[in-house]
């Protein structure tokens, strides 16, 4: 099964060649998603499962958009 | 009211109504229109009995009066014409009737303010104790040669000045902590959180909660950025992001997502107060220039 995953800002060094159509094992969460990115912990702030905030572990189901944000505080 | 002003408030909404032009819309309604220079002129006539004599000095408050009386007698002043009819003349009548505290004045604040002077915000306290440097001109409306060195906070009053005397603007050249920031919001009925940096924003995010005001926050990194609304003692995006290094600090504040996001913080800022109610109330719209991309999440 696929999801679309989008890392914004500075994670966007991490985001996968086939971003739109990432393929993910049954049962893996998100942290099992972002460990394989290779993203730190420490940089990831926010995470978005179809449009809303949800924990690291959110099992994944096909079709899923996930948005990773790192901290943003620019102005 | 005093007699004296009753009878000169009834004399100024008389002079209105005589002086008003009927302004024919593309779809054929009809809205009766006060020119600016007349609207000037008004104002100007306000103060006369005072030092008579001598040319009138135009008085903020004077236009904000002038405008308030026009609205309420259903007359739009031809500096807000193109706002109709985004916001009707009760809206604009409320917007000029509103009173915003603004915390910030680089990037994202410059332009926030611009976009409320413009709209008619009766009242707007700016805080900001920072000065201009070179690295502001990429992006910072008020960032100019002529403005290099000087405090941002004065920058911003003299431009308001020129952008709409009718706004009642308080600058303040200062840094806020915690203490300043309770102060400073007393009697607002929204914040804008325009800082830059997470150092301070979860602070501001607590002071507005205590203020019981809504906070409309928004930051940037490179053409990444987000906008926000807080309710009051709900969880903003500074209470995940912590208090460290933000991504910016290696991608930069380049000048559009700076310029979408505040437009975006004014857009939200006028619904709120207009009195449409928030849109983005427990949510945060994210954006990306680089993909062209919007999305608002759930918070």
């Amino acid at each position: 099964m696929n999801i679309v995953i989008k890392c914004f800002a500075t994670l966007s060094r991490f985001a996968p060649a086939e971003a739109e159509a990432f393929s993910v094992a049954p049962g893996e969460t998100v942290a099992d998603v972002v460990a394989r990115l290779g993203i730190p912990p420490d940089e990831l702030k926010l995470v978005f499962v179809n449009g809303a905030h949800a924990p690291l572990a959110t099992p994944l189901a096909d079709g899923d958009r996930v948005g990773l944000f790192p901290a943003v505080g620019g102005g | 009211m005093p007699a004296k002003t009753a009878s000169a408030q009834a004399h100024l909404k008389e002079r209105i109504l005589e002086l008003a032009q009927g302004t024919r819309l593309a779809d054929g309604r009809e809205l009766p229109m006060l020119p600016g220079p007349l609207s000037l002129e008004l104002a100007r006539g306000l103060g006369r009995s005072r030092n008579p004599g001598h040319q009138p000095q135009l008085r903020g408050h004077a236009v904000a009066l002038v405008e308030r009386t026009a609205l309420e007698l259903g007359v739009c002043p031809e500096r807000y014409l193109r706002n109709f009819d985004a916001y009707s003349l009760e809206e604009q009548l409320r917007l000029l009737a509103a009173d915003v505290a603004l915390v910030g004045l680089g990037g994202l604040g410059g332009y926030a303010l611009e976009l409320l002077a413009r709209a008619g915000v009766g009242k707007i306290r700016a805080a900001d104790g920072d000065e201009f440097v070179p690295s502001n001109l990429n992006r910072q409306l008020y960032a100019t040669r002529r403005t290099m060195g000087g405090y941002k906070a004065a920058a911003a009053a003299a431009r308001v000045k020129q952008v709409n005397p009718a706004v009642a603007f308080e600058p303040v050249a200062a840094f806020l902590d915690e203490a300043d920031m309770g102060c400073f919001l007393a009697g607002a009925h929204l914040c804008l959180d325009a800082l830059g940096g997470l150092k301070d924003r979860a602070a501001l995010l607590r002071q507005a909660a205590r203020a019981g005001v809504l906070l409309v926050t928004a930051a940037v990194s490179g053409q990444s950025g987000y906008v926000a609304t807080v309710p009051p003692g709900e969880k903003g995006p500074a209470d995940y992001f912590g208090a460290g290094a933000g991504a910016e600090d290696t991608q930069g504040t380049p000048a559009p997502a700076v310029a979408v996001a505040a437009s975006l913080m004014a857009g939200e800022a006028l619904n709120i107060l207009a009195g449409r109610g928030p849109k983005l109330a427990g949510k945060m719209l994210v954006f990306d220039l680089g993909a062209m991309s919007f999305e608002t999440v759930t918070l």
